[in-house]
């Protein structure tokens, strides 16, 4: 097997892989019981997925150039899905959703009931 | 360069992944839900950015990428602004 071909079976395998878990992420936020579970899928599936999906590129595509911008790609992408479905989690919160009753510690009560007297 | 199999795939996946989201910001039922909706069908955009820019050999995909990656976050905090309405 020629150097070529493994960089094709590599790069074409990270892409469908990285597909699959939006596509999971994408299933999980059809069937998952409320809006803090579907947050959670998509926060760290779609990330991770996204994330192998531009290894996929920079290793079907490779220069150096490519190889730096697809570093700092991953890293805003692991950073900002991770602080976007937590800033989404707490804005469904204080707009007063419901979690699902097996629910158990509830930390952020106080500051839904304080923000609602205001 | 990429098996056109390869291609079909991927944007099948995709393609399904998107169908599902708008499925759920369809039924809600509440605004953060389709908000998350929304987050979603934008990840899946990337990916299909990617694969079509691979596909194609466009010079210009990773640069696409970086600047998605990084002003995604943006559109989020702004429809979490709006879900959340003036509490803080």
């Amino acid at each position: 097997m020629s150097a070529d071909m493994v960089v094709t079976v590599v790069g074409s395998a990270l892409l469908i892989l990285g597909a699959a878990i939006i596509a999971s992420a994408a299933i999980g936020l059809l069937k998952l019981p409320d809006v803090y579970t579907r947050t959670s899928a998509i926060g760290t599936a779609a990330g991770l997925g996204v994330s192998l999906m531009i290894v996929g590129v920079v290793v079907l595509d490779f220069n150096t150039l490519n190889l730096i911008k697809g570093i700092f790609a991953i890293i805003a992408q692991l950073l900002t899905s991770a602080i976007g479905s937590f800033v989404l989690a707490r804005a469904s919160y204080m707009s007063g959703s419901e979690p699902v009753a097996t629910t158990v510690p509830d930390e952020l009560a106080d500051q839904a009931d304080q923000a609602s007297a205001r | 360069m990429i098996p056109d199999i390869v291609v079909a795939v991927t944007l099948g996946l995709l393609a399904l992944s998107i169908v599902f989201a708008v499925v759920r910001a369809w039924r809600g039922p509440t605004p953060g839900n389709s908000a998350v909706a929304g987050d979603l069908i934008f990840f899946a955009f990337i990916g299909a950015v990617a694969v079509i820019g691979v596909w194609l050999s466009m010079e210009a995909v990773m640069d696409i990428i970086l600047i998605a990656a990084l002003l995604g976050f943006l559109s989020v905090l702004s429809l979490a602004r709006l879900i959340q309405g003036s509490k803080r």
